[in-house]
C-alpha cells in the first residue's frame, strides 16, 4: 500500500546540511539583513565575520560562486 | 437515463464531481519522483484509483487500476519494462491500455483490445499531471502551463503534501489571502500588514484576480485563479531582506482532488532569479527557509483538517469571503454542467470531440 499521508519538511535537500553549511547559511542571512544584497556586500560581510570557504581562505566573487552552485545547484 | 462511469460503476452526479473534482481538464497527481524508472505506484485522483508506472526510459503511463479480466488490482502486478502483468492470471496490459497477452489462453479475444483506461499524462516542476476525461470528453483539452513553472529567469521548488481536505476546502483556502493575516501572523513573512481590508474581484481572461484595494506587496495581498487546462493559483509573498536578492517569492499552488475527503497539495514556490542569486536562495531555502515555509503551511492543515465536513453548510460570510463564494459558484456550475452533459442522450456541449 502507498503511504498516507505524506507530509516531508525537507523535500529539496539532498542531504542534512553540514555545520559548516548550516553556519554559512545562518551567517548570510545575517550580510543579507545587515550590508545588503550586492555580490560584493556579500563577500565583505562573510570575510569581515571571518566565515570562510571551508578551506580557510577569504571568500572572492568566484569562490563565492562556485561554492554556491555547489550547494545550490 | 444515468449514465455510470464505464470501469468503476460510479454515477457520475453533479454531487459526485463536485466532491471529487471536475472532469476534463488536467489535475497534478504526484510528484514526478515517487515513480522512478522501472517503478510503480498506486495512486488514488479524482476518487478513483489508478496504476502510474515508469518505463525505463523514463516514458510514464497512467492505468485504471483494475486489470481487465476480473478486476483485480493491477497495482498488485509485474512491471515487465513496458507493460505490466496482473498478478491473479498474468494478463498483460500496455501503457495505453491495450491487452498484449492472456498468457493462460494464447490467442484469447482480449488480446489486442484496449481494455484499460489510460490517461494522457505530463511532468512539469517535478510533478506528474494527468488529463480526466469523461466518456463524452476523452482527448486532453489544451494545457497552457503557469508560467512561473515555464520562464527561463524564474527559479521553482516544489513542496508536496498529503491534507484530511476536500479539495474544495484547499482551493477555497487559496481564495482566502486575508487568513495571511491572521494564521500565518507569527511567521517569518506574513507579520506584517494591516489587519482589516477591502477586497475586490478583478476580471482576467483566464479566471479572476481577488485583491486588496488598499495594500499590494506587504502580506498575502492578492490571489489569480488560473484555469488554462489545468486550475491553479498565483501569489505572491514578501520575503524579509534576510532571504536576499530577488524580491518577494511567489507560489503558484494546484490541488490534487484524491477523493471526497483528501487532497494532494502542490505549492511551487518561485523567484524571480538566476546565476548565484538562484544559486544561494536555493541554498538558503533548502538550509533555513524550506523548514519556516513548512510550519506556515502545517498552519493551514491544521486549521483546515480540523473544519467540520460540512462547514460550508452554515456560514456568516462577510466582504472578504467574496472571493470563496465566487470560486464555489464557479465549481458547482461546472460539476452541474458536467452531470448534465452526461446524463443528456446527445452531446450538450458543442465542443464535444467528434465520433462520441
Ligand atoms: S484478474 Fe487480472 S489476470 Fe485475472
Ligand atoms: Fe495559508
Amino acid at each position: 500500500m502507498t503511504p498516507w499521508p505524506y507530509l516531508d519538511v525537507h523535500q529539496s535537500r539532498t542531504h542534512e546540511p553540514t555545520p559548516y553549511e548550516y553556519k554559512l547559511a545562518a551567517t548570510l542571512e545575517e550580510v543579507f539583513t545587515k550590508e545588503g544584497h550586492e555580490l560584493a556586500d556579500v563577500i565583505r560581510g562573510l570575510n569581515a565575520r571571518q566565515v570562510h570557504a571551508p578551506n580557510g581562505t577569504p571568500w572572492t566573487e568566484d569562490t563565492f560562486r562556485a561554492e554556491m552552485h555547489r550547494l545550490g545547484a | 437515463m444515468t449514465l455510470t462511469h464505464p470501469t468503476t460503476g460510479h454515477t457520475a452526479t453533479a454531487d459526485h464531481i463536485y466532491a471529487t473534482g471536475l472532469r476534463n481538464q488536467w489535475h497534478p497527481v504526484v510528484p514526478s519522483h515517487f515513480v522512478a524508472p522501472g517503478g510503480m505506484r498506486k495512486v488514488t485522483a479524482l476518487g478513483e484509483d489508478w496504476l502510474l508506472f515508469r518505463r525505463g526510459d523514463s516514458t510514464l503511463h497512467m492505468l485504471a487500476d483494475r486489470c481487465p479480466h476480473r478486476g483485480a488490482r493491477l497495482s498488485l502486478g509485474k512491471h515487465l519494462g513496458d507493460r505490466v502483468a496482473c498478478w491473479y492470471h498474468g494478463v498483460e496490459v500496455e501503457g495505453d491500455g491495450t491487452v498484449s497477452s492472456v498468457p493462460g489462453l494464447p490467442g484469447c479475444n482480449l488480446e489486442g483490445k484496449k481494455l484499460v483506461t489510460s490517461l494522457p499524462v505530463r511532468e512539469i516542476g517535478g510533478a506528474i499531471l494527468a488529463y480526466f476525461g469523461d466518456e463524452q470528453h476523452p482527448e486532453p483539452c489544451e494545457l497552457t502551463l503557469p508560467e512561473p513553472l515555464t520562464d527561463p529567469g524564474t527559479e521553482a521548488i516544489l513542496c508536496y503534501a498529503e491534507w484530511n481536505v476536500p479539495w474544495r476546502f484547499g482551493m477555497e483556502n487559496l481564495l482566502d489571502p486575508m487568513h495571511g493575516q491572521f494564521l500565518h501572523h507569527e511567521s517569518h513573512t506574513m507579520f506584517d500588514g494591516d489587519t482589516t481590508a477591502k477586497f475586490r474581484i478583478r476580471e482576467t481572461d483566464r479566471g479572476y484576480f481577488f485583491e486588496k484595494t488598499d495594500q499590494r506587496g506587504v502580506n498575502f495581498d492578492w490571489v489569480e485563479l488560473c484555469r488554462t487546462g489545468v486550475d491553479w493559483v498565483d501569489l505572491s509573498i514578501p520575503y524579509p531582506p534576510s532571504a536576499g536578492p530577488g524580491g518577494p517569492f511567489g507560489i503558484v499552488g494546484m490541488i490534487c482532488p484524491v477523493d471526497a475527503h483528501r487532497s494532494g497539495v502542490f505549492f511551487w514556490r518561485y523567484r524571480n532569479v538566476e546565476g548565484w542569486q538562484r544559486d544561494t536562495w536555493r541554498f538558503l531555502y533548502r538550509t533555513l527557509i524550506e523548514k519556516r515555509h513548512w510550519e506556515v503551511l502545517e498552519q493551514d492543515r491544521v486549521m483546515l483538517e480540523a473544519m467540520p465536513h460540512d462547514a460550508d453548510q452554515a456560514e456568516n460570510l462577510y466582504q472578504h469571503d467574496l472571493g470563496v463564494v465566487r470560486l464555489r459558484r464557479l465549481y458547482r456550475a461546472a460539476a452541474e454542467q458536467q452531470a448534465a452533459a452526461l446524463a443528456s442522450p446527445e452531446p450538450a456541449a458543442a465542443t464535444a470531440p467528434a465520433g462520441v
